[in-house]
């Protein structure tokens, strides 16, 4: 029995959030919408509640006039799969979905008067789902056609997580083109990345929907929508088999992905440590006794890196010395050589107008 | 006379006074039709501070003065409201006298040419006489003091007014005659902003009319004073500049100044015409758009300087206006210097064709130019190409108005020595058009 609580302890991380962002809008771009909802479909269905998702729509396809089909959105063709249904809780919507707002979710530098359904309040136990898709590039992803973020950027966005202990795991998806450009700057630790497609290649779209008439759903997305609905919270499937998902044959893009900065072993990875939100209760009547070495993880922080007692906020600044410093005297002079040239020029010139003989008044 | 300037200059220092102590002078100290990056106050504050911290002001791109300006600032940062009104009243004082004795000059010439039987028998009303001029330096210095230009200029503490003060004092030691004061004042204002450059033909040519040296290419004379005149200018530009050296130790002065001028970086809107330009430019294009815009300003100096060469302070005249119409950061204090010459040339209002379309382009600009800075700032419904069309329209105003007045001048020029009544060879009347 010791041994079932010690699979208690297989994953460091006690809450489950989840940041799906799609970043296109207008009507043609249907798909990424359907993407992000798929995947906020999956999430929920996998135990994640709406209070730990933070769903970013950049333009309201199932309201779109151009619907034919209002209310819906479709993942599927011949209309299958419906996967805005009627309990969407989205957060950040059409325009306030920016790189700014994006980047202050995740890394909680938010205004105070931000709602609670707009912030991601992650701590260092938490295991963070990003999935983002739209348009985008070798290094970049296009926000609604007027602003970029790089790869740079949410590199040092998760590093600034990772420093203020925002997450314990991060798994990090992309379905736009050359996507795998976009995990290519990550230097922090516990982020597994993965995306639709290599630098240098295009994510393709799956179907049209000749009723709807745009292209319903990402190749990439569709895939792992297909293996998602298999998932259900009891399932061991691990990031392995995430990771054979949507092969060249399927996919005409080559799917890739980033496991150095993981620490534990991808097939030991649950799919539901990230996707879902799986409360591990067991009930017994037993006792057990748990110490340290139960846990099979090493601290992940060594102890250098802790100080040896937190810093009460009044003293980091010496603030007494500080309001009582007298302001410093530097006054700057004009050097008396320039003065005495100034004043020579002047009583010069106005000699020379007016003449020599007033010289005998001044003096 | 005296008690009338008096009187004017007392009631501008109130009208100012009590602008001061207004909430509207923090308002127009802002306005960027007032203010510009080379002559706002803000800036000089700036870079005083800077100095006081033992930092240069010139690092960074705030402080554009010359280093004059820091020298008489930093004794006098606390008066500096007395001192924007006394050197409006000095530059209208300079200006006054100027006029008084350039009335003289004229009268002269009339009286010689009258005597040579040069003009035309039937331009009698064309002749200016004492009476109609009695007034003109009263209204010179009235008009440089009440014109609201002026006024928002020295109550937003734009170093503008001491730009024209320099400008006007050069402008008196010139109609005086005394060449070293002349040459003198005009390093000066050349030190000061670069463009007065252009203002060394029409004072040359002045001197050299008040000595009676004829203007011929081949003549000695006229080299020989060219050459005195130009190493008096030259040698004192290059005191002053040196001098300038000695108050930081540097030379940064003179990219923070002249460079600044020269090679337009800031593209803040103003009431010129490079901003616009230069903000939608491609970058490989921009130096040769700034060596074309910089050469538009000093290229109408010699075409100017060959067909007004018998009118040197006609010239000046509208050798300023081209000035502070086609300068790099141009400002409201630089049209109002020009504009206070108008009451010299009030003789040539009968031949002024477009002068009230033109007040009125004048007018309606100046007003529109705050609306449209708040739409396009503030309310955000209009951008800047409805301020730069105010821009343009202002600036078309003020060079039709230049035109107008150089096509004035020419055509009682004309008169004068042809006669009033023109006929063309069949007998017809005829009509003088400017080509």
């Amino acid at each position: 029995f010791q041994d079932q609580a010690e699979q208690f302890f297989r994953s460091g991380h006690t809450n489950n959030w989840a940041v799906l962002v799609c970043t296109s809008r207008f009507w043609f771009n249907y798909r990424h919408v359907a993407n992000t909802l798929s995947v906020y479909r999956s999430v929920k269905r996998l135990g994640i509640p709406d209070s730990h998702i933070v769903l970013m729509l950049a333009d309201d396809m199932a309201c779109n006039p151009r619907n034919p089909k209002p209310a819906t959105v479709f993942s599927h063709k011949n209309m299958e799969l419906n996967v805005y249904g009627d309990d969407v809780e989205v957060d950040y919507r059409s325009y306030e979905v920016t790189v700014e707002n994006f980047l202050r979710v995740l890394t909680g530098r938010i205004p105070p008067s931000t709602p609670r359904s707009k912030r991601l309040l992650s701590d260092d136990r938490s295991n963070i789902l990003i999935y983002m898709t739209g348009h985008g590039g070798n290094g970049f992803l296009k926000f609604q056609d007027s602003e970029e973020i790089t790869n740079v950027e949410l590199a040092d966005a998760f590093e600034q997580m990772w420093q203020k202990r925002r997450y314990n795991e991060l798994l990090f998806i992309i379905d736009t083109c050359q996507g795998a450009s976009m995990y290519e700057r990550f230097y922090s630790p516990n982020i597994m990345a993965l995306a639709s497609s290599q630098v240098g290649e295009d994510s393709l779209s799956h179907q049209p929907d000749l009723g709807i008439g745009v292209h319903l759903m990402d190749r990439y997305t569709f895939y792992v929508l297909e293996f998602l609905e298999e998932i259900h919270p009891a399932s061991q499937t691990n990031m392995n088999d995430l990771f054979q998902v949507c092969p060249k044959s399927l996919c005409v893009s080559t799917p890739g992905h980033r496991t150095d900065l993981f620490q534990r072993d991808p097939q030991k990875v649950l799919i539901t440590d990230f996707f879902g939100s799986v409360r591990k209760v067991e009930i017994t009547t037993e006792t057990v006794s748990l110490d340290r070495d139960v846990a099979g993880f090493e601290s992940k922080f060594p102890e250098e890196e802790l100080a040896p007692e937190p810093l009460k906020y009044a003293e980091q600044l010496p603030v007494a010395q500080i309001i009582h410093q007298k302001p410093k005297q530097k006054d700057w002079h004009p050097p008396g050589g320039f003065i005495l040239g100034l004043w020579a020029l002047i009583i010069m010139v106005f000699f020379k107008t007016y003449g020599i003989k007033h010289m005998k008044h001044v003096f | 006379m005296a008690a009338p300037l008096v009187l004017v200059v007392l009631a501008a220092v109130t009208v100012r006074a009590a602008l001061y102590r207004s909430s509207l002078a923090v308002f127009i100290a802002e306005r960027v039709e007032v203010a510009s990056p080379l002559n706002a106050w803000k800036r000089v504050v700036e870079g005083l501070a800077l100095l006081d911290l033992g930092v240069s002001p010139y690092s960074g791109a705030i402080f554009h003065e010359t280093p004059l300006i820091i020298y008489l600032f930093h004794f006098l940062i606390e008066y500096a409201e007395l001192v924007f009104m006394i050197t409006d009243v000095l530059t209208a004082v300079a200006l006054y006298l100027a006029i008084q004795d350039f009335n003289k000059v004229v009268f002269k010439k009339q009286k010689l040419l009258i005597e040579l039987d040069k003009y035309a028998p039937d331009v009698a009303e064309l002749i200016q006489t004492p009476m109609e001029m009695h007034y003109i330096p009263l209204k010179v210095a009235l008009f440089y003091l009440l014109n609201p230009y002026t006024v928002m200029s020295c109550v937003a503490k734009s170093t503008c007014a001491i730009n024209n003060s320099v400008i006007a004092f050069f402008i008196l030691a010139t109609i005086k005659g005394s060449a070293f004061l002349s040459a003198v004042f005009l390093a000066l204002a050349t030190y000061q902003s670069l463009y007065p450059l252009t203002l060394f033909a029409p004072a040359l040519l002045y001197l050299l009319q008040r000595q009676f040296i004829p203007i011929k290419l081949k003549s000695k004379s006229f080299w020989l004073y060219t050459m005195q005149y130009a190493s008096l200018y030259l040698c004192s530009l290059v005191v002053i500049i040196c001098l300038s050296f000695f108050l930081l130790n540097s030379w940064d002065f003179i990219p923070s100044v002249y460079g600044f001028i020269l090679s337009v970086p800031d593209l803040t809107p103003n009431i010129g015409l490079f901003w616009y330009f230069f903000a939608e430019m491609f970058e490989h294009f921009s130096l040769f758009f700034v060596c074309v815009f910089q050469i538009n300003v000093f290229f109408y100096t010699i075409p100017l300087a060959i067909k007004l060469k018998e009118h040197p302070v006609f010239f000046m005249f509208v050798q300023l206006a081209i000035i502070s119409i086609f300068k790099s950061y141009p400002t409201v204090g630089d049209v109002a210097l020009y504009m206070a010459f108008l009451p010299v040339w009030s003789h040539l209002y009968r031949f002024l064709r477009n002068i009230f379309i033109l007040s009125c382009v004048l007018i309606f600009c100046s007003f529109l130019f705050p609306v449209l800075w708040h739409l396009w700032i503030y309310a955000g419904s209009a951008n800047s190409n409805f301020y730069y069309a105010i821009t343009l329209t202002f600036n078309i105003g003020q060079i039709l108005l230049i035109s107008d007045y150089f096509y004035a001048f020419l055509r009682r020029e004309y008169y004068l020595t042809h006669g009033l009544h023109l006929t063309r060879q069949d007998g017809t009347e005829a009509m003088l058009v400017l080509k």
